[in-house]
């Protein structure tokens, strides 16, 4: 190793850095583990440090690392066939997709509001892991990091409409599963009719 | 804009959350959960969602991490 650092890595590692907490986040939800989420973030840095020159300098460079990570991960673990981030669940109608949605009462409604509130976060975590990569990452990028939709389909390589339809089908598909899990638990939140 | 019944509401709900709606489409859906109790909580319930899963999702890197990282890329740099 020598000594001194190029003025490269030197504006690398001041601008890219900071971001760690960040990547780690998106990381853990693509590999759902901490040591495969660890090695992702190491490999995302390091692409994005080989192609540092390419970034443009005042765009946004979460969005960039993100990018980055997705193309990474897609190629450590040969997801994605040839019809790119197409999946079955996107070729379903709206009404075949769970019932998170679907019409249920106020008492019922409040009772969902509070296993919500009191679930743990491992069990929001697990639920999360059930549901397919491209749906959960759209959820976690609009949800956790806020990002515009039109950021989204640019980290994801998807449209817009396609990123709209992945976080509606997405929270319903994780409330679904959540409502089970409180169901369970003894919270009164069966799906009944209003009336 | 045209008026919105409540299931044109509730299904706007993600984009109007995540201020994906011109601001006039934000207001009429503002306006409209303000005087209607069913919509009003659907839209809660949507905003506790999302805080449960911010809070579930809130996992720091490992000191570790960051170091293997820094000595990555000073590799990375030496074979430059």
């Amino acid at each position: 190793m020598s000594g001194d650092k190029s003025e490269k890595l030197v504006t690398f590692e001041q601008q890219a850095l900071p971001l760690m907490p960040q990547l780690y986040g998106a990381a853990l939800r693509w590999t759902r583990n901490p040591s495969d989420a660890e090695d992702l973030v190491q490999e995302t840095f390091a692409k994005a440090f080989g192609a540092w020159d390419k970034f443009q300098q005042g765009t946004n460079l979460k969005a960039w690392l993100f990018r980055i990570m997705t193309n990474t991960h897609i190629n450590l673990y040969n997801k994605r066939n040839k019809d790119k981030a197409k999946t079955a669940l996107d070729d379903l109608e709206d009404w075949q997709v769970g019932s998170g949605e679907s019409v249920t009462s106020s008492t019922n409604r409040s009772a969902e509001l509070e296993a919500l509130d009191n679930l743990p976060a491992n069990i929001i975590r697990e639920a999360m892991d059930q549901i397919p990569d491209e749906f959960r990452m759209v959820v976690y990028y609009a949800v956790v990091e806020g990002l515009p939709y039109a950021e989204i389909a640019e980290v994801m390589d998807t449209p817009v409409g396609t990123v709209m339809s992945r976080l509606h089908r997405g929270k319903k598909l994780l409330r679904t599963l959540l409502q089970d899990y409180a169901r369970q638990e003894g919270y009164d939140v069966s799906e009944k009719e209003e009336s | 804009m045209k008026q919105l019944d409540c299931e044109d509401v509730k299904r706007n709900v993600h984009e109007y959350l995540h201020s994906a709606m011109v601001e006039s489409e934000i207001e009429v859906i503002t306006a409209h959960i303000a005087n209607c109790d069913s919509c009003e909580q659907h839209y809660d319930i949507e905003v506790v969602f999302n805080q449960v899963i911010q809070r579930s999702c809130d996992e720091a890197p490992t000191e570790e991490l960051a170091e293997r990282v820094i000595r990555r890329l000073r590799e990375a740099q030496d074979h430059d």
